[in-house]
């Protein structure tokens, strides 16, 4: 197996967020369950992995939660393509007491808000809409910006692999 | 794709277990859960057929702590190994850092294994993935059938790639965990080459190729498997029975729904109960009880605007009566 050798279909989409970034993003989500009145917005890639999470999800299991998102997002856009759209930017699920609404942000990441019924979809998707607008925005500043550079350090490496020996057995 | 998240000192990699039906990669997820550690691994998710067949996929992080300051997270699915799948057996595959095809060893199963086997190459290919260059691994499962195919003919047959190979007996939680860390260690070490070297100054999201590729540093760590050698990791010893697909862990698979609720089981529970994905949705904005106010965000100005208006259209009125009064 030639190991480093480049694969540019998966290294060109290796997703980096920094703290920076992420501030932002959070203070952007804030403001919106503020607004919203909603319980709690998760930001996942579509590949189901949490990019970060706002208001009060500390009860939830996050990366089961992220996973199946990105999967339901990902099995309606192929629905969506069936029918002739490119995809549905929107999903919605209704529960007894919480709801979850996806909609897309970007081309990569899916905003999840989670909310029961202090507030109405209505407010949650008048609000939304806008969010993701501006996380669009940042996204895209993100994007241009050339960051000054957090790293993962050198050792990672060796001290990942000696964690997966310890973990699984030598 | 390799998520790393610096705000949440986070690095998330995603690993499919792909291959025919009835191989064992439900099976190898279950075993994985019972045998690692106590908060390693978290809940086991299905999403399956009331036949306790794999609908869309399995699902279970595996979180093996912090590491070199990181926690890190291996996310592991499974994909639906029947022919008829393969749409949502490629949603799946997307964004994958490493793949596990986990083989039949029966002989009378050798062409479903080759079919996948073109399937996958296929699904890798529109991903624009390379099988000779991404982490991928072969494990031969069921090595304790009588009739199982000698590891030689296997690799003839399966591994032109000349890739590692682990032979398993899943059901007995034999090889599985070696072929867990043998390809683990190839996504780590790929990670480590490509980024952890990477000079200061890249491009957020999405990072891009690092700007000079570093000396890379084979593990000093036990490889996985020499690139010819059949199998780095022996584990049949050859009991007799046949591997049916086991039921290791009482399982309550998600019936026929795309959606499966997290048991509240703190943890560890295995398998999240299903509930039914709603049928209907709620009423539109516009019945909702909170009317959206005009412009969003403008609402408050608005809101003055009007009272403006209002107070001098009054005054107006007021004034256009005084004087005929007068």
């Amino acid at each position: 197996m030639a190991m480093g050798k480049s694969d540019e279909g998966m290294r060109s989409s290796r997703l980096v967020f920094y703290k920076e970034d992420i501030e932002k993003i959070d203070r952007v989500l804030l403001q919106f369950l503020k607004s919203a009145n909603a319980k709690c917005a998760l930001l996942v890639d579509k590949d189901g992995h949490l990019v970060t999470k706002s208001g009060e999800a500390s009860t939830y299991d996050m990366d089961t939660i992220s996973a199946l998102v990105a999967g339901s997002f990902a099995a309606t856009k192929q629905m969506a393509k069936l029918l002739g759209e490119e995809e549905f930017s929107i999903m919605f699920h209704q529960g007894k007491k919480d709801n979850i609404q996806l909609s897309l942000v970007g081309d990569r990441t899916i905003l999840s808000i989670i909310f029961d019924d202090k507030t109405t979809l209505g407010m949650v998707r008048l609000y939304a809409g806008q969010v993701a607008m501006k996380l669009g925005t940042l996204f895209d500043e993100i994007a241009q910006r050339k960051s000054e550079a957090e790293s993962i350090s050198k050792d990672f490496g060796q001290a990942a692999k000696n964690k997966l020996d310890d973990v699984f057995g030598s | 794709m390799v998520q790393i998240n610096f705000a949440r000192r986070e690095v998330n990699c995603k690993i499919v277990y792909y291959g025919p039906g009835l191989s064992g990669k439900t099976t190898n997820l279950e075993l994985i859960h019972q045998k690692a550690g106590q908060g390693i691994a978290g809940q086991l998710t299905s999403i399956a057929t009331e036949q306790d067949r794999t609908l869309f996929f399995d699902f279970m992080p595996l979180d093996i702590g912090s590491v070199a300051g990181m926690k890190t997270k291996f996310f592991l699915y499974t994909v639906p190994g029947q022919v008829y799948y393969n749409s949502t057996r490629k949603l799946v595959l997307q964004g994958a850092d490493g793949v596990v095809f986990v083989a039949d060893s029966d002989p009378n199963r050798m062409s479903d294994n080759l079919d996948s086997l073109k399937n996958l190459e296929e699904n890798l290919k529109d991903y624009n993935l390379d099988p000779k260059k991404i982490p991928f691994v072969i494990q031969y499962n069921k090595r304790d059938l009588p009739a199982a195919m000698p590891v030689a003919e296997l690799d003839n047959k399966l591994n032109r790639w000349k890739i590692p190979t682990y032979e398993a007996v899943a059901v007995k939680g034999e090889g599985v965990m070696q072929t867990l860390k043998g390809l683990s260690k190839m996504i780590i070490e790929r990670l480590n080459d490509d980024y952890g070297k990477q000079p200061a100054g890249a491009t957020a999201v999405p990072a891009p190729p690092p700007a000079a590729k570093p000396a890379t540093a084979k593990p000093a760590a036990p490889a996985p498997a020499p690139r010819p050698a059949p199998a780095p990791v022996a584990a049949a010893s050859k009991p007799s029975a046949p591997a049916p697909r086991p039921a290791p862990v009482p399982a309550a698979r998600a019936q026929s729904t795309p959606s499966a609720k997290p048991s509240p089981m703190a943890g560890r529970s295995t398998h999240g109960s299903a509930k039914p994905a709603p049928a209907t949705a709620r009423p539109a904005p516009a019945t909702s009880k909170k009317p959206a106010r005009g412009g969003g965000g403008g609402g408050g100005a608005g809101k003055w605007v009007a009272i403006i208006l209002i107070l001098l259209v009054v005054g107006a009125a007021a004034a256009y009566f005084v004087l005929r009064m007068k």
